[in-house]
């Protein structure tokens, strides 16, 4: 009876709530923000908040689903699904944990850092099995764009872990900075925290680090065979992505999610902050090219991550 | 006075039945093939009775000869195991002169046995060498001009570091006054003594494949048999090397800060050197070479963060990286002998004609990159906590070897997607597409590995863990609050099953297959896409550029390097071999009176 009380409770958290359709009509009400501001920015008038719910229905209900000649349907019609169930994992995780730091294991940080690897590692495979030139194209971008944000993103990973005095679990940063201050308070923590929000520009694909679908250039690369559900599919995951991934930032710098009534503001305000800081850098650069990211990455954002761990060592 | 005794037996029997089934020729090559397969049956068998039945010794005389503690048992059933799956591989992949190659293949088992197993130093340095000549015979057995040189380059290398290793076991014995194992625990305070441990380890990361002792595994990975590189170099040479370099980290010595930063630098620099070179080549095994290379990188790590977690996730990682590994050498065998190349731009689109390879290749790349919930990310994730254990204790450059064991699994996770990219998905070029899927002799192996990824992934602390690793290292880890894999799997594989079902669900009729589309041209007309460029943007970076020029020009070999440094001085020499026979006669008289001095002024 207890077993099946568990799995009905881990069923609950990972579905409806903070899981699948908490995160998802989270992600999607953030996307249209997006939409919003960047229409404001344009001088256009923008979307009603709806209008990404109604894309997606239309997908997944009603589009019909075209599979390239000659591929392997399970496998190509399956990863969409994988990068969505890796997405609400992440979410849930990063929710739960904020809500009851006990709750989380000991590396769980390491376990995100990957899972949270896994809907783009999703992609790639999906678009390689497609068959079409211009999505293996895509795709091999997707996957060098990674290589190059994921070096600054573990080294200014490692500024939090030294901060919570060399924990790799979520709950202790947090417990960590509910006693010391947040994080962002710091001079290393501020740093690394720029750096983190330049990675995760490039995680969730969005301008300048577009490169992989660049639909004026390859056509929605790594996305172009997709269609009718699988692209619905593929749409919610990258809608929980954008949920999930900047809480996670907030987590890791901000002090996690405050449920007082007056935290729970800051908290709204924090995640916005975040938001438009990456519709800002979205809205006024234009696409770089990949060895130009590979560079970027590489090069000065790695050596800003460098300092703040210098930063941090020194105790600042 | 010798009794029969299990231990004895084990290594005994195969090496006998080994050498009895060298002779057999071609006509009889079934009787190789079902003695070859009985002998690995019957030390598998073996092997877990010992495993079981553990600790286990055997006496010759006075001596411990053979000692099977947690360690060396859980080594030996690893050996048996990967011993039977190739055999049973062996039997579709090879076809000429088997009773010559089952003879090699009996041998090696019962030698890697004897390594395993030994206590005494002498017995072991004796095994150990005897593993260098069936490395070398075995890669030699097509006898073509490439794998013979990567052959000799194989054995000149370990061939070197066993002489090394001579000289170590001899320091020992000038401190010690003994060969016995398990009665050396030599801490490292004096020169001598590290000098030593540094003499074994070197042998060690020879036989594992660690920089800079690493080159001969690439090329043997390219021109040799694909089983052999399966058995040997992918599976038994890291169970060997690493368990050497476990013993004598954990047993023969008492580690300090020096010798674990010596292992750490050796893993760091392996990794990502390593991955860097596997990111840009375009053979198939040569690709996984590298990777074999790489991997022993976090062993070393682990192992070198001297915290238990950590040095259990790099036995667990030696463990899982003869798996993963051997598995996927195993599916680049069969794309080998079905698509006649394993040359990366001639392959692609493979999945629709083999999938089992595909899946098993899949399931392997996946492990091998550590994606979590394969074993491979259970024992990185044991190494980077090790790393960060030993971040609290007050080491200052954590974070480098953190950042490269991080990063080198990004690196790896790239280069195995333009593996899969290349040869199993992508466009498939013309002439591939009548090939057919691989017979059982393949299929049963791979299925076999790729499945105990999953197993040690998903059951990582109730099986492997706590059966093999634990006992092995003798120090008791706390698993409070870890990462179990468990739940969260069940939860990944229901909700892909019902992502999946949402298909079929609404109107199946809503699938249409369609010609791919790229921008209205015809895509046959298009130049097929095949990958094997695609990292090509980090290749031509700057500094990167510099380091892949020297390494392609062989720079960081330590055989080209070592082959320069000898023919400088053959050049020196050459000219006092002029062939005129008064300057002969002037060297022996000069000789002479140089010996006749020394000793009579001794």
């Amino acid at each position: 009876m207890t077993y099946m009380a568990k799995a009905l409770e881990y069923a609950f958290l990972y579905l409806i709530f903070p899981g699948f359709l908490f995160s998802s009509a989270m992600g999607l009400l953030i996307g249209w923000i997006d939409r919003k501001v960047t229409a404001r920015i344009q001088w256009r008038v923008g979307p009603p908040w709806y209008q990404n719910f109604i894309d997606v229905l239309k997908l997944l209900l009603y589009k019909e689903t075209l599979v390239p000649e000659g591929v392997s349907k399970t496998f190509f019609l399956g990863m969409p699904a994988v990068a969505m169930a890796s997405a609400t994992l992440v979410s849930t995780i990063i929710l739960v944990i904020n809500a009851i730091p006990q709750k989380g294991f000991i590396g769980d940080l390491i376990v995100l850092v990957y899972l949270l690897a896994m809907p783009s590692i999703a992609l790639m495979l999906g678009a390689f099995a497609s068959q079409n030139p211009l999505a293996s194209l895509g795709a091999s971008r997707e996957m060098k764009l990674m290589l190059s944000y994921e070096l600054p993103f573990i080294l200014s990973l490692v500024v939090p872990i030294m901060k919570s005095g060399y924990s790799i679990r979520l709950g202790d940063i947090l417990i960590k900075q509910a006693n010391n201050g947040s994080l962002i308070g710091s001079p290393s923590g501020a740093i690394s925290f720029f750096v983190m929000l330049l990675c995760i520009q490039a995680k969730l694909g969005f301008v300048p680090f577009d490169i992989s679908e660049a639909e004026t250039e390859i056509m929605a690369g790594a996305y172009i065979e997709y269609s009718g559900k699988a692209l619905g599919i593929f749409k919610l995951a990258k809608a929980i992505m954008t949920f999930a991934v900047p809480i996670f930032l907030i987590t890791l710098y901000f002090g996690g999610i405050k449920f007082s009534p007056v935290g729970f503001i800051k908290t709204i305000l924090q995640f916005i902050l975040i938001l438009v800081l990456m519709i800002v850098i979205k809205n006024t650069n234009p696409r770089v090219r990949i060895d130009q990211a590979l560079k970027f990455f590489w090069g000065p954002v790695a050596l800003l991550a460098v300092l703040s761990v210098a930063l941090a060592y020194l105790g600042y | 006075m010798i009794q029969s005794n299990p231990l004895l037996l084990m290594v005994g029997l195969p090496i006998v039945i080994g050498i009895l089934c060298l002779p057999l020729s071609d006509r009889l090559k079934s009787v190789a093939k079902v003695l070859s397969f009985l002998v690995t049956l019957a030390s598998l068998a073996g092997s877990i009775f010992i495993f079981i039945k553990r600790p286990m010794n055997w006496q010759c005389g006075v001596t411990t000869m053979f000692n099977a503690d947690n360690l060396s048992s859980f080594i030996g059933l690893g050996i048996s195991f990967f011993a039977f799956l190739i055999t049973i591989y062996s039997f579709g992949f090879v076809e000429k002169s088997l009773g010559r190659y089952f003879g090699y293949i009996l041998i090696t088992l019962g030698v890697s046995l004897g390594v395993a197993f030994a206590n005494d130093l002498i017995a072991l340095i004796v095994f150990w060498g005897i593993l260098a000549i069936t490395l070398y015979l075995l890669v030699n057995m097509q006898a073509t001009e490439s794998s013979s040189r990567a052959a000799k380059k194989a054995l000149i290398i370990i061939g070197s570091s066993d002489a090394i290793m001579i000289f170590g076991i001899a320091l020992i014995w000038m401190i010690t006054r003994t060969f016995s194992m398990d009665r050396v625990r030599l801490p490292l305070t004096d020169i001598t003594s590290l000098a030593a441990y540094i003499c074994i380890a070197v042998a060690a990361f020879a036989k594992a494949g660690a920089m800079p002792f690493h080159s001969w595994l690439p090329d043997v990975a390219q021109d040799g048999p694909t089983p052999v590189t399966a058995y040997l170099p992918a599976s038994l040479d890291k169970l060997l090397g690493i368990y050497l370099l476990a013993r004598a980290s954990l047993n023969l010595f008492i580690m300090n800060s020096t010798s674990n930063m010596v292992l750490l630098v050796v893993g760091s620099v392996t990794i990502i050197f390593a991955v860097m070179m596997a990111l840009v080549q375009h053979d198939f095994k040569r690709l996984l070479g590298y990777h074999a290379v790489s991997q022993v990188g976090y062993m070393v790590l682990g192992i070198g963060t001297g915290s238990p977690v950590g040095i259990a996730g790099g036995l667990f990682h030696m463990l899982n990286n003869a798996i993963y590994k051997s598995c996927l050498f195993l599916t680049g065998g069969a794309v080998e002998k079905r698509a006649g190349t394993t040359d990366l731009t001639k392959l692609g689109g493979l999945a629709k004609n083999m999938p089992i390879t595909f899946i098993s290749c899949l399931i392997a790349s996946l492990a091998i990159s550590g994606v979590p919930p394969f074993n491979g990310f259970v024992s990185k994730w044991m190494v980077y906590q090790g790393i960060i254990e030993l971040g609290k204790t007050g080491a200052r450059l954590w974070i480098v070897w953190l950042a490269c064991a991080m990063f080198g699994s990004a690196l790896t996770l790239a280069s195995f997607l333009k593996l899969l990219h290349t040869t199993f998905l992508g466009q498939r070029s013309k002439d591939l597409i009548d090939i057919r899927e691989a017979g059982f002799a393949f299929a049963f192996p791979m299925v076999t590995l790729a499945g105990i990824c999953c197993i040690f992934g998903i059951f990582a602390f109730a099986i492997p863990l706590s059966i093999f690793i634990i006992p092995s290292i003798g120090q008791a880890i706390s698993y409070l609050g870890v990462w179990v894999p468990t739940t969260a799997t069940a939860l990944l594989m229901i909700s892909i099953l019902s992502g999946l079902l949402i298909y079929p669900f609404y109107r199946p009729k809503m699938f249409r297959s369609v010609q791919t589309f790229v921008g209205g041209e015809d895509p046959e007309s298009l130049q097929r896409v095949s990958g094997v460029e695609f990292y090509d943007t980090i290749k031509d970076m700057k500094g990167l550029k510099f380091i892949y020029e020297k390494e392609e020009a062989k720079s960081f070999d330590i055989y080209d390097q070592g082959k320069n440094i000898i023919s400088f001085f053959t050049k020196i020499l050459q000219h006092l071999h002029n062939g005129v026979l008064p300057t002969y006669i002037v060297w022996c008289l000069l000789g002479m009176i140089g010996m006749f001095f020394i000793l009579f002024f001794r």
